[in-house]
């Protein structure tokens, strides 16, 4: 089994389509892009003893909720830690791996649930499940971009696009399942989990067992790698993991990461309670109206108006993971970069006016645009890395800088929510509240742009020597 | 261009069939889940 599972058995034979492999990584990405879709689960956790409401000894949704925050941790850990061992064990190996964590995961989550404990759901689903996260998440990369050295922004947009749909998928599914489970005697969550495990580890597995990695010295027919000057950010040659992540590029790339991924984290998580309080009765023609002044009726209108702010922009998400990356592959990814940054920060900043002339379309229009930029800012990182590193390590690089996500999930949400309090508590109207956060979640941007702006060549004496190269069994340097 | 590997680079038969079989097995519940977002985000334009 193990040598069915070895990068060795993986190698694609005579004949194989490339365009195999996006839909097997997609199969992995939208299985574990459920992490995102979590929350729906929370509500009914909270009643998991009382059913119809929650009893004394029920947990509380804030203490559940950090489930999500584990595992986003430890997507970006084992990202860092498991990525090098990945590039030796193959993404198959690393597929069916994270297809066990996360389904794992899940099956623990149903126990620690079904017992009532709480750390085995932290655990499970949280630690476990957030290994299984990390490892599916940079599996196909290294592959894909070595499958598409001419389209690399497009195949890794391909497939990352896929972690921005998975809670599109899973999230409605779970719902349903936990109606379908709810029982006088069960509000049908763990019933649910194991469901979802079951089927995703089937789906993970398929993904799995769908990837290969091209033969050595593999490029598509009819393409020839591009000559120098011409694409001065493209590497000739490869650098290794554990040099990459002491030069200055890999942390300037690092910041691009944790600027971009920080404001628009932070911003996802108050979509809702912010478009809430700045329009208040004007979304449902009671113009003038404050969210605090309007009746229980007319507030659980506008709530569900926001849930659908919430929707669109989850679908703007997975729209510029694909748009986005692609068009790095013409426009470049320093200069795709250029923009999320600098039209970011203006976008950023025009929030408050558009809540200020009380015009919903253009708000909802800004937002849009941010975050399909937030999501191209996931999707075109891993072809900037190999733009920047070479394809050898480019799993691995990638895995240690997704610590910059792990620290951004934490550094958004804190900024977004504090300043939020600390102008409230000051006296600042609910529907102002947002300005300054918008204006410091701008200055995040315009600090990404510098970072960015930064980027140079890596320089050549830092590429891996034919020799070593040589003793991987890896393609030489283009 | 080929989108085949292998130093022949001859489209194995059926092979553009797999494709599509794969993608339509992941286009399918990526689809659903878009219109189920679509449907959500609907309420915004009511």
């Amino acid at each position: 089994m193990a040598g069915f599972l070895s990068r060795e058995r993986t190698v694609a034979g005579p004949g194989f389509n490339r365009w195999l492999v996006p839909p097997a990584a997609l199969a992995i990405h939208l299985s574990i892009g459920m992490a995102y879709g979590l929350s729906v689960f929370w509500l009914p956790l909270s009643k998991a003893i009382g059913i119809t409401q929650s009893a004394p000894e029920d947990w509380k949704v804030s203490a559940v909720g950090w489930t999500f925050t584990i595992a986003i941790f430890w997507l970006g850990t084992s990202a860092a830690i498991f990525g090098a061992w990945l590039e030796r064990a193959g993404p198959r190996k690393a597929g069916v791996a994270a297809a066990c964590c996360w389904a794992g995961g899940f099956v623990l989550g149903a126990i620690g649930v079904k017992t009532h404990q709480l750390w085995l759901l932290l655990v499970g689903v949280g630690v476990v499940g957030g290994i299984g996260l990390g490892l599916g998440y940079i599996s196909p990369v290294s592959t894909l971009i070595k499958w598409f050295p001419d389209r690399r922004g497009l195949a890794t947009g391909l497939a990352i696009m896929g972690f921005g749909g998975g809670a599109m998928i899973g999230a409605p599914l779970a719902d349903r399942l936990i109606k379908h489970y709810a029982t006088p005697t069960s509000v049908g969550v763990w019933e649910t989990f194991l469901t979802l495990g079951a089927i995703y580890f089937v789906a993970m597995l398929a993904g799995a067992f769908g990837y290969r990695v091209p033969p050595k010295d593999w490029r598509p027919a009819g393409w020839t790698p591009p000559a120098q000057p011409q694409k001065k950010m493209m590497a000739q040659g490869h650098v290794h993991v554990d040099r990459a992540w002491r030069l200055p590029q890999f942390w300037l790339l690092w910041g691009v990461l944790c600027m971009n991924v920080s404001a628009g984290i932070g911003v996802l998580g108050m979509a809702s309670p912010m478009i809430q309080e700045i329009f208040g009765g004007k979304m449902i023609g009671a113009g003038g109206v404050a969210l605090a002044d309007l009746t229980t009726a007319q507030k659980a209108e506008v709530a569900s108006i926001a849930a659908g702010f919430t929707g669109l922009l989850s679908l703007a998400n997975i729209i510029g993971r694909l748009f986005w990356a692609s068009l790095s592959d013409t426009l470049g990814r320093k200069r795709t970069y250029m923009i999320f940054f600098a039209a970011g920060a203006v976008l950023y900043a025009l929030v408050p006016l558009a809540g200020k002339l009380g015009n919903p379309a253009l708000f909802v229009g800004i937002f849009f645009v941010i975050l399909t930029m937030y999501g191209g800012g996931f999707a075109t990182i891993p072809a900037y890395l190999a733009d920047i590193f070479g394809t050898q390590f480019v799993g691995a690089i990638h895995g240690r800088l997704l610590t910059a996500w792990s620290t951004a999930g934490i550094l958004g949400p804190i900024l977004v929510n504090y300043i939020r309090e600390f102008q409230i508590s000051r006296g600042v109207p609910a529907a102002s509240a947002y300005n300054v956060t918008m204006y410091i979640l701008a200055a995040l941007l315009v600090v990404g742009f510098f970072c960015n702006l930064a980027m140079t060549p890596v320089k050549e004496e830092h590429f891996m020597s034919e020799l070593d190269l040589g003793t991987m069994g890896a393609t030489p340097a283009k | 261009m080929t989108e085949t590997a292998g130093k022949s680079a001859e489209p194995r038969a059926g092979g553009w069939l797999l494709v599509a079989g794969a993608w339509i097995a992941v286009g399918i519940p990526l689809l659903w889940g878009v219109w189920m977002t679509l449907k959500k985000a609907a309420q915004l334009f009511r």
